[in-house]
């Protein structure tokens, strides 16, 4: 599904990827966690395609393209799904909207006529049940005044109406309360599937109690260090990064 | 101004004013307006006010009045439900309905008496234009709404037929509301014929205690032509105007609006989306005086430049001793949407007394990059990605026109001057 290759990429001059070497077979889940700053939101951001980021060496393969050739737009129509450490709020620009447009531009770019406006509006109401998300929510601004966990139930929201080949979720689990953790983590456990793969960004090995992951890695300073089972996870919430900050060097 | 002009203006008077009807201005006060005119000069970009408006049309124009002609009219928008409309050519009454409840429409060119002119340049700090308006109209409308009118709406459409140049047109209203009346007046101007016309509109807003107008000024004139507007407001004691104008046509447009609220109570809501491409100058000026206690006034302007477009709003408030107690608000914001277009945001302060709130914030910036790459990551087009953000930009000054169809209409043609792309007509 993906596979990164010596990525290296810099933002306004300063390296934050060094090499960073990673495999997300399809079908599989895997968490990547790492100490502040050592750019696991960069890794996304780049996935995602978003400008600023120049890369200077390595490859993205997605599916057997190059993904790094694609634009933004297209890499989303292609399957790519970016839930955003901080999502950001768009006053005037109605969520259900957004989230139809979404719909539409994928269909398009697969050759499918545009969806249908009441069984969207049916999936949607749905899958927002699934979330806990009142419905009130969908006739407003794009995460305008959410709170830090109606955003990232907004994201996942997307995502399961978007049902991308690839979903990398950067902290999703950050700010959600005990019950909150739990009805995202089902919802990307719905996701689940043998031609879908989920990359997991977090700080917490809680996530991964509900979300029972394939495979951890450990990226430190632009690289992947370490990479196990699950039982790397509770290793990290045992003893901390500082054993695996010399493996960066 | 060069004298030059002003020299063509006043032989152009001369030689028109024998004609120029009687009953909607007498002609001892026509010859006043053009000596008071001469006396001042014509605006000049030199001046602190006109400094962002797009003068050069008003410099070239042949300021007499277009002569009547045989004009093919342009397909006007589709009436709105429950509203009387009235349609005028080159600021004359065509055509629109009898009397309505409460209200009276008299429109002065063929059925006015000597008595029924009127004039309200003496109240103007900026009068110019007016004063140009007075020397040349060839009609008025005359409003006046009773407490007990029961009508939605009037809808008054000025369209502009004549090119520039076969001469000016003039469109002039009064709308009176007496004590406690209520109405809502959609002002629509729009082009017609090759779009070149030359339009300098005067307006006259009273109203008296506890009237509440909702007046929704659309803009759409021809994409050559030049549209210059003074309106002028008299708010009594718990009076309140909402006055909205949408501005997205002509190659120059500038308006200058004077509102007093001279009665305690008295409330002004103006509200202005201009949305200017290509070598488009949209400008407007818009002075509140609070002359008596617990006045208030809320100015929101959101303007976008694209291209080489230029874009401004000057907006300024001034709080007279006498004024305690009052809040002002002025929310200004512009959009720069091109690397050669211009915004300019002006807001202007003058408080001469204490206890009052006033609150203003200016911004021009750019498309905010992350919500633009929020969007691109949801797989929507960048064109698209942009004029949503754009739209959505102008939906604080768009959601407040009530009249749902109208909102509607004004919307649908943003969208299509926005973007040919079907995506976004299919959001609204
Ligand atoms: N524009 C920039 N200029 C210089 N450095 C930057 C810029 N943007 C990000 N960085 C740096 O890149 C590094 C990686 O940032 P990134 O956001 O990827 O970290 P992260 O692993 O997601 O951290 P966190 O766990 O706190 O979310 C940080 O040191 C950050 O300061
Ligand atoms: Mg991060």
């Amino acid at each position: 599904m993906l596979t990164i290759k010596n990525l290296h990429a810099a933002v306004d001059g300063k390296e934050i990827l060094k090499g960073l070497d990673l495999e997300v077979p399809a079908g599989e889940v895997h968490a990547v966690m790492g100490p502040n700053g050592s750019g696991k939101s960069t890794l996304a951001h780049v996935l995602a395609g978003r400008p600023g980021y120049t890369i200077t060496s390595g490859t993205v393969t997605f599916n057997g393209r190059d993904l790094l050739a694609l634009s933004p737009e297209e890499r989303a129509r292609e399957g790519v799904f970016l839930g955003f450490q901080y999502p950001v709020e768009i006053p005037g620009v109605n969520n259900v909207y957004l989230l139809k447009a979404a719909v539409n531009a994928a269909r398009k770019h697969r050759g499918l006529p545009e969806v249908d406006a009441f069984e969207f509006l049916t999936l949607v109401r749905e899958k927002m049940r699934l979330m806990r998300m009142d419905e009130s929510m969908l006739s407003r601004g794009v995460n305008e005044g959410f709170s830090g966990g109606e955003k990232k139930r907004n994201e996942i929201l997307q995502m399961l109406v978007l049902e991308p080949a690839l979903a990398v979720l950067d902290e999703t689990d950050s700010g959600l309360d005990i019950d909150a953790l739990k009805v995202v983590a089902n919802g990307v456990n719905t996701l689940r599937s043998p031609h879908r793969s989920q990359v997991l960004v977090t700080h917490y090995q809680r996530l991964l109690e509900h979300i029972v992951p394939d495979r951890v890695h450990v990226l430190v300073k632009g690289r992947i260090v370490r990479s196990g089972d699950r039982t790397l996870a509770l290793e990290l919430e045992q003893r901390g990064y500082d054993w695996l900050l010399g493996e960066a060097a | 101004m060069s004298s030059a002009a002003l020299t063509r203006l006043r032989d152009e008077y001369l030689a028109r004013c024998p004609t120029l009807p009687e009953s909607v201005i007498g002609a001892s006060r026509r010859s006043a307006a053009i000596e008071a005119l001469c006396a001042q000069g014509l605006p000049s970009t030199r001046e602190e006010n006109w400094r962002y408006t797009n003068l050069r049309l008003l410099e070239r124009a042949r300021f007499a009045p277009a002569p009547e002609a045989e004009h093919s009219l342009p397909a006007l928008p589709a009436p709105l439900p429950g509203f009387a409309r009235y349609v005028f050519v080159d600021g004359e009454f065509r055509c629109g309905a009898d009397d309505l409840p409460g209200v009276s429409v008299r429109t002065l060119r063929t059925s006015g008496s000597a008595g029924e002119a009127w004039e309200f340049t003496a109240q103007l700090p900026e009068s110019r234009l007016a004063l140009l308006n007075e020397a040349f109209a060839t009609d008025a409308a005359t409003i006046d709404v009773r407490r007990d009118a029961t009508t939605e709406g009037i809808e008054l459409v000025f369209i502009a037929a004549s090119g520039a140049q076969s001469g000016a047109c003039y469109p002039r209203v009064r709308l009176a509301l007496q004590s406690g009346a209520q109405l809502t007046v959609v002002e629509r101007h729009v082009g017609a014929g090759e779009g070149s016309s030359l339009v300098n509109s005067a307006v006259r807003v009273e109203l008296a205690e506890q009237a509440h107008l909702r007046h929704y000024r659309v803009q759409k004139c021809g994409a050559r032509a030049a549209w210059f507007d003074t309106l002028s407001a008299e708010l009594s004691r718990d009076a309140r105007y909402e006055l909205l104008l949408v501005s997205t046509a002509a190659l120059a447009a500038r308006s200058t609006v004077h509102a007093r609220l001279s009665g305690p109570g008295a409330e002004l809501a103006l509200s202005a989306a201009a949305l200017g491409e290509g070598q488009q100058s949209l400008d407007m000026y818009a002075m509140s005086e609070h002359l008596a206690a617990r006045t208030r006034t809320q100015q929101t302007f959101r303007g976008i430049a694209s291209d080489r477009a230029r874009v401004a709003f000057n907006g300024k408030i001034v709080v007279h001793e006498q004024a305690r107690g009052t809040d002002s608000r002025q929310s200004l914001r512009g959009l720069l949407a091109g690397a050669q277009a211009e915004i300019d945001l002006r807001p202007q302060l003058e408080i001469y007394t204490d206890e009052v709130r006033c609150s203003h914030g200016a911004s021009a910036g750019k498309l905010d990059e992350n919500m633009l790459f929020y969007l691109l990551s949801r797989g929507i087009a960048p064109e698209v990605a942009q004029h949503l953000l754009k739209w959505a930009f102008l939906e604080d000054v768009i959601s407040r026109i009530a009249p749902a169809d109208l909102r509607r209409q004004i919307e649908l043609g943003l969208a299509g001057q926005m973007s040919e792309a079907a995506t976004l007509k299919e959001l609204l």
